[in-house]
């Protein structure tokens, strides 16, 4: 392997990349601006509060409360043990979680032996939505006890609030694991095959081919510098969407192990792409084929929840699937690699197939 | 050297071979692209392959250049099998394809610095430029370039490893009679300076004006080979005679001798 050989056309592929206005606003700019649209529309708008419910006295006491608080509709009720509601509650999934504990007296003014947890993540909404909880669970019990007691928010509150340390996850969260996840689809796919196939189809590749430099080399080249075009994306995406909210829990060293696997996997499906097309017009068809499913049911911009079981379990196994999981639980959830076997695992295999592809796929000319 | 001086400046007999293609055989499935072509080429010398399109021309010029598998038969080029040493043969060769692409976002001085590298030479890339007549366009973009412009640079950028043979396959298809005789002109400035050349053309008048020796092509085969004179004088001896006897100048010259010689570059 000679180095400069190597470097001479990293820095001529880097060149004619930056070079490409196209290539650069589809790469580049497109996913910037598909997140700066996503995050502006913000799709947190419900004003619902996730109340969880845990249910430790489970007598007729506690059965006319929650079906009395389950009439108010800015109150979402989810029932569960404590340990899960708690810890979904951290996660940012409740805003509160209500505990009825076994002892529960429904009596206005009096101890009632009720807590909530609340996140405390959000303090301004926090207040709001625990005098809207406060409102609610006294009405519920003034109605129990008989007629409407109008002045229940001077009475002692019924609730006890206890702040708990949460992740308050935004929709920023959410889309731009997502937005990375696809930029290195996009490029892999779209970046390689467009790219190789013209140098293909004008001959400018088997120019390359009357030198004595093996095209391993420009091959190698190409990869390397998408590779680092591909990073400089991400590092983008991330610095406008921590700019947008964006809360990093995880490690970046972890994230840059997820991307450049992710990256490699889509590489592979462009330059198996690139290597089977003779020109552009067969080029573009497969790639948006490979590329279009994935945008829209790996969980790029919704939640995969959101679909269909049927739907969810086909798509689980797609390639940007599991690269999608992975981002999302390091930057939500903090996830180091070691307990992301599943995806990982997933990832591998696709590697292996889509390396295999290309190999096999792949012509010169 | 004893060659008489009115001779052209090397001829086949005075040098040894530097080309020596022996049966030569391509074929693509049923179609015999290249069949059984043989030829010698010496040192110095300047080789045309001549032919209607589909004659093999490209064909054979790329497997003796070492871009296109040989079927059968050999090609040696300096001393050095194509068929077992394909990398070392184009380290001593230089190659302007009939298609003269090339990463169109780089610059002209880019691309002659790239293509050193890849012979793993530091290059001059204004020297080369300014034997091509292209310094004016060193610092711009080859998709900037006009037809004629990016025929010369794919000739300087073959030039770059100081090649002792060179292949032009077509340079001067699409050009103006302007720049096909400036081409005319770098291709004999490329003979002086020592280097052998093999090109291909389907333009008679161009074979007679630059080759020592033409190889005509039809149907895979070489069907003649010698110099252009002695072609000639063998059709005339064997009662050949043209319909209308040429006159002494023809409508090229009444254009060249009323457009001028000046290179026109923005077609």
């Amino acid at each position: 392997m000679s180095l400069g050989v190597l470097w001479a056309l990293f820095v001529a592929s880097f060149k004619m990349f930056i070079r490409n206005r196209a290539a650069v606003f589809f790469s580049l700019f497109l996913p910037l601006i598909i997140m700066l649209i996503f995050g502006v529309l913000n799709f947190e708008g419900s004003t619902e509060i996730e109340l969880g419910i845990v249910d430790e006295a489970d007598n007729e006491a506690s059965a006319t409360l929650i079906e009395g608080l389950g009439e108010f509709e800015y109150l979402n009720l989810i029932e569960g043990e404590r340990e899960a509601e708690l810890a979904e509650l951290e996660e940012g999934d409740r805003g509160f979680v209500l505990v009825i504990p076994p002892d529960y007296q429904p009596l206005l003014g009096a101890e009632t032996g009720l807590v909530a947890y609340a996140a405390n993540s959000d303090p301004a909404q926090a207040q709001v939505a625990q005098g809207l909880l406060q409102q609610a669970v006294g009405a519920v019990m003034g109605d129990s006890l008989g007629g409407s007691i109008p002045d229940i928010p001077r009475l002692a509150p019924p609730v006890e609030f206890e702040a708990v340390e949460s992740r308050d996850l935004g929709y920023i969260d959410f889309l731009v694991p997502g937005i990375v996840g696809m930029t290195i689809m996009q490029l892999g796919l779209f970046g390689v095959a467009f790219g190789f196939v013209q140098l293909k189809r004008t001959g400018a590749l088997r120019r390359l081919f009357a030198t004595p430099t093996s095209p391993a080399y420009f091959l190698s080249a190409q990869v390397l510098s998408r590779l680092l075009i591909g990073l400089a994306q991400v590092a983008i995406l991330f610095g406008v969407g921590i700019w947008f909210g964006l809360q990093m829990f995880g490690d970046y060293l972890s994230l840059l192990v997820i991307v450049l696997i992710g990256s490699a996997i889509f590489l592979a499906v462009g330059f198996a792409i690139a290597g089977w097309a003779k020109n552009e017009d067969q080029a573009a068809p497969v790639a948006n084929l490979v590329s279009l499913p994935m945008m829209f049911l790996s969980g790029v911009f919704f939640p995969r929840e959101a679909m269909p079981d049927f739907l969810a379990d086909i798509t689980q196994f797609m390639p940007l699937t599991y690269v999608n999981e992975a981002l999302r639980a390091i930057v939500n959830e903090g996830a180091g690699l070691l307990s992301l076997g599943p995806q990982l695992i997933g990832m591998g295999v696709w590697a292996v197939i889509t390396f295999v592809l290309a190999v096999l796929m792949f012509r010169w000319e | 050297m004893t060659a008489p001086s009115t001779l052209p400046a090397r001829h086949a007999a005075d040098a040894p071979p530097i080309i020596v293609v022996r049966d030569l055989r391509k074929r693509y499935g049923d179609l015999t692209a290249v069949d059984g072509v043989s030829f010698e080429v010496s040192d110095g010398e300047v080789f045309g392959i001549l032919g209607p399109n589909g004659a093999g021309k490209t064909t054979t010029l790329e497997m003796i250049e070492g871009m296109r598998l040989i079927d059968e038969g050999s090609a040696i080029i300096d001393g050095v099998d194509v068929a077992r040493d394909p990398r070392e043969v184009k380290r001593r060769i230089g190659i302007q394809l009939q298609s003269s692409a090339f990463f169109d976002e780089l610059t002209l001085v880019e691309l002659i610095d790239l293509f050193g590298q890849l012979y793993g030479r530091d290059v001059d890339p204004m020297a080369l430029l300014a034997m091509v007549d292209l310094t004016e366009k060193a610092k711009s973009q080859v998709r900037t370039l006009s037809g004629g412009q990016k025929q010369r640079f794919s000739i300087a950028s073959a030039l770059v490893n100081d090649p002792r043979v060179l292949f032009l396959d077509e340079p001067t298809t699409g050009l103006d009679p302007q720049a096909r005789r400036h081409t005319w002109g770098l291709v004999r400035r490329i003979r002086e300076e020592g280097r052998t050349v093999v090109l291909t053309t389907h333009y008679m008048e161009e074979a007679e004006e630059l080759c020592d020796r033409v190889a005509i092509m039809d149907g895979g085969k070489i069907i003649a080979l010698d110099t252009p004179q002695t072609l000639v004088d063998e059709l005339i001896g064997r009662g050949f005679r043209k319909a209308r006897v040429e006159r002494l100048a023809n409508l090229e010259d009444v254009f060249i001798d009323m457009t001028g010689h000046d290179l026109r570059e923005d077609d």
